[in-house]
């Protein structure tokens, strides 16, 4: 899958559709961890057109609003872009930065990039393919990201909170939210009573304290 | 505000806590007028249902006054009087509009919790744990209700909250049960369990075409109002009854056409199999007690169809599938659909075919909420279902919150 880490090209290889069939026979979606890079997949059947789906997350701008620790994107050119990765609402939080290109662009249908420079090496790919029986769309998505050693390192899995794994569940889990139900759940500065410590301890991981991407909130 | 917490296992106390807030465009909030505890909020006091936390605010079954809402909600205002179904559901996903609105896709914000118990989320529930979302409950004087939109019911008549409360779970809870049985003419039906979800289930059994309804339970209060909703009654803890035998006779040798378990995860039983349960449990060897669903498995006739509205939350143990495969029975199961069944029943309601209110045995204030779970766990005081109003500290002091003797109540008015 990784075709050479040393040149620092770790996109998925040309000829990878990241859909798990070939013909009629199963193929596993990428998963693994190799030589620091962590590559991961996920599925979803979205109620959308593969056309309208693909629109949306092509917006590289709206990222902020559904995908989890992205500060912000912003266009450098017709297919690259720059950007900032953290914790959105602390403003002394780590920032990490990078830039961004698309590698390849079928409309309505598949949509691939990678890094160019910064201090994240990732590439991913996600793919819109219509289901039978008007169920929506199947939208594959798989990334891989290189995780650097020292403190970058730990900056990142910091602003995260989620294994790689998790991370790419969850952005694919987000975009179907904001897509389905136009804003993301969550429980995020609820009421509650006396939490204690184990409660509170727990709270991150129960989405109170989490920085929940907004959606359509416009509390940000 | 006020609110009922859950502080630990048998821990519950009345907090003051901040106001609820909007966070999404679909949210609502809700001025609650009158909530209710569930038989399944005890399993939440009995400490059964994992990821609860210390300062969690309880409740699921609650109505009120619409306070505010969000720019995205456009069907309710500040004024309108709503029945709120305890299952949250975003309306658009492929479920929803499946009309299996209780597995929703978008509404638990802890689905990953949940896929790592049970491999997909269901939707989440209001105040029942962080598996199923983690989102406050409705025992308080405020709520915060998600997806405003879809969910609430508008209630646009002049029934009184206690006739139309309990749409917010039990009552659409036990219709299902009984839809899910598969009931036909004639059919002879078996429920476990008299507490409200069973004594709805008898009756929505009847409303289906049921020619015979046998109802399981041990306590004489709820097996009163069984015989009253029109049921066949055994007391199990009498020492010379077996149920497996009672219900072979009572069907002809056949065996109950749909057998219903309205008990789940903590069935009780005097027997040396249901003492077992008991143990394994409490050393968190299993999960569950399923002593009812091993029991319903057995009495089923061949063919038949098992429903279970009861709640089950993990691994189960010794449980006959052999018994359930060579029979070729059916089960159907889950938590409810409610935003399908909610206009259907209200209508039930208004044309004055059911009086839901008919199960009330007392009505508190919110602080004496936390004495009413430990009533209602021991089953002292006749309990049958407890009405909270959480504008009072205190209703019906003298009398430790009960309102009159179950027997001068009726289910059709």
């Amino acid at each position: 899958m990784i075709t050479s880490i040393l040149s620092r090209e770790i996109t998925p290889e040309p000829d990878t559709y990241p859909v798990p069939q070939s013909g009629s026979e199963y193929v596993a979606l990428p998963n693994s961890k190799e030589d620091g890079v962590v590559t991961a997949s996920a599925a979803q059947t979205i109620q959308g057109k593969p056309a309208e789906l693909y629109e949306l997350w092509s917006d590289v701008t709206l990222f902020p609003r559904w995908q989890e620790g992205v500060v912000s994107v912003s266009r450098t050119g017709p297919t690259t872009s720059h950007w900032i990765m953290g914790d959105p609402e602390d403003q002394d939080g780590k920032r990490v930065e990078f830039d961004s290109e698309i590698t390849e662009d079928i409309s309505g249908e598949k949509i691939s990039w990678r890094s160019t420079g910064g201090d994240v090496h990732q590439s991913g790919t996600v793919t819109f393919v219509p289901t039978l029986a008007n169920r929506g769309t199947l939208v594959t998505l798989t990334q891989a990201v290189k995780v650097p050693l020292g403190s970058l390192g730990n900056a990142l899995a910091g602003i995260a909170k989620r294994s790689p794994k998790q991370i790419v569940i969850e952005d694919l889990r987000h975009f179907k939210q904001i897509v389905e139900a136009g804003e993301i759940p969550s429980v995020r500065g609820q009421s509650h009573g006396p939490r204690g410590v184990s409660g509170g301890v727990k709270e991150w991981m129960y989405g109170e304290t989490n920085p929940t991407p907004p959606g359509t909130s416009e509390q940000e | 505000m006020k609110a009922v917490c859950w502080m630990g296992k048998e821990s519950i106390e009345v907090h003051d806590v901040a106001d609820p807030q909007i966070i999404n465009p679909r949210d609502a909030i809700i001025k609650v007028t009158r909530t209710a505890i569930c038989g399944s909020d005890l399993h939440l006091y009995g400490g059964l249902i994992p990821t609860m936390e210390s300062g969690d605010i309880l409740g699921h079954e609650f109505m009120g006054i619409v306070e505010e809402v969000g720019r995205g909600v456009k069907n309710l205002k500040r004024g309108d009087r709503v029945v709120i179904p305890f299952t949250i559901a975003c309306g658009n996903c492929l479920f929803c509009k499946g009309d299996l609105w209780s597995l929703c896709d978008n509404t638990n914000p802890n689905a990953h919790i949940a896929e790592t118990m049970y491999g997909y989320s269901g939707s989440a529930l209001f105040g029942y744990s962080h598996i199923y979302g983690g989102y406050a409950g409705g025992q308080a004087q405020y709520v915060r209700v998600p997806f405003a939109d879809v969910g609430p019911l508008k209630i646009e008549n002049d029934l009184p909250d206690d006739k139309v409360l309990f749409l917010s779970d039990i009552f659409p809870t036990g219709y299902q049960g009984a839809v899910n049985a598969n009931i036909k003419p004639g059919d002879t039906v078996s429920v476990w369990g008299c507490g409200p979800v069973g004594l709805f289930a008898i009756a929505s059994a009847y409303m289906l075409g049921a020619g015979k309804v046998i109802a399981i339970d041990r306590f004489p209060e709820r097996l009163a109002l069984a015989r009253k909703v029109g049921a066949i009654t055994i007391d199990y803890s009498k020492d010379d009854v077996s149920i497996i035998e009672a219900l072979r006779d009572l069907s002809g040798g056949v065996g109950p056409d749909s057998c219903i378990d309205c008990v789940g995860i903590e069935a009780h039983s005097h027997s040396a199999a249901g003492l077992y349960d008991k143990v394994k449990q409490t050393l968190k060897l299993e999960t569950d007690r399923p002593f009812v669903l091993r029991q319903a498995i057995q009495a089923i006739r061949k063919g038949g169809t098992l429903s279970i509205p009861g709640v089950y939350g993990g691994v189960l143990d010794k449980v006959n599938f052999g018994a359930a495969f060579g029979k070729g029975i059916h089960m159907a199961m889950g938590q409810t659909h409610m935003h399908k069944l909610l206009k259907p029943l209200l209508a039930h309601v208004e044309a004055g075919d059911i009086d839901p209110s008919f199960l009330i045995s007392h009505i508190v204030g919110i602080d004496q909420a936390p004495d009413m779970y430990a009533k209602w766990q021991k089953k002292e005081d006749g309990v049958t279902k407890i009405v909270i109003d959480p504008w009072q500290s205190t209703i019906n002091p003298t009398t430790d919150g009960r309102i009159f003797p179950t027997t001068t109540r009726t289910l059709v008015p």
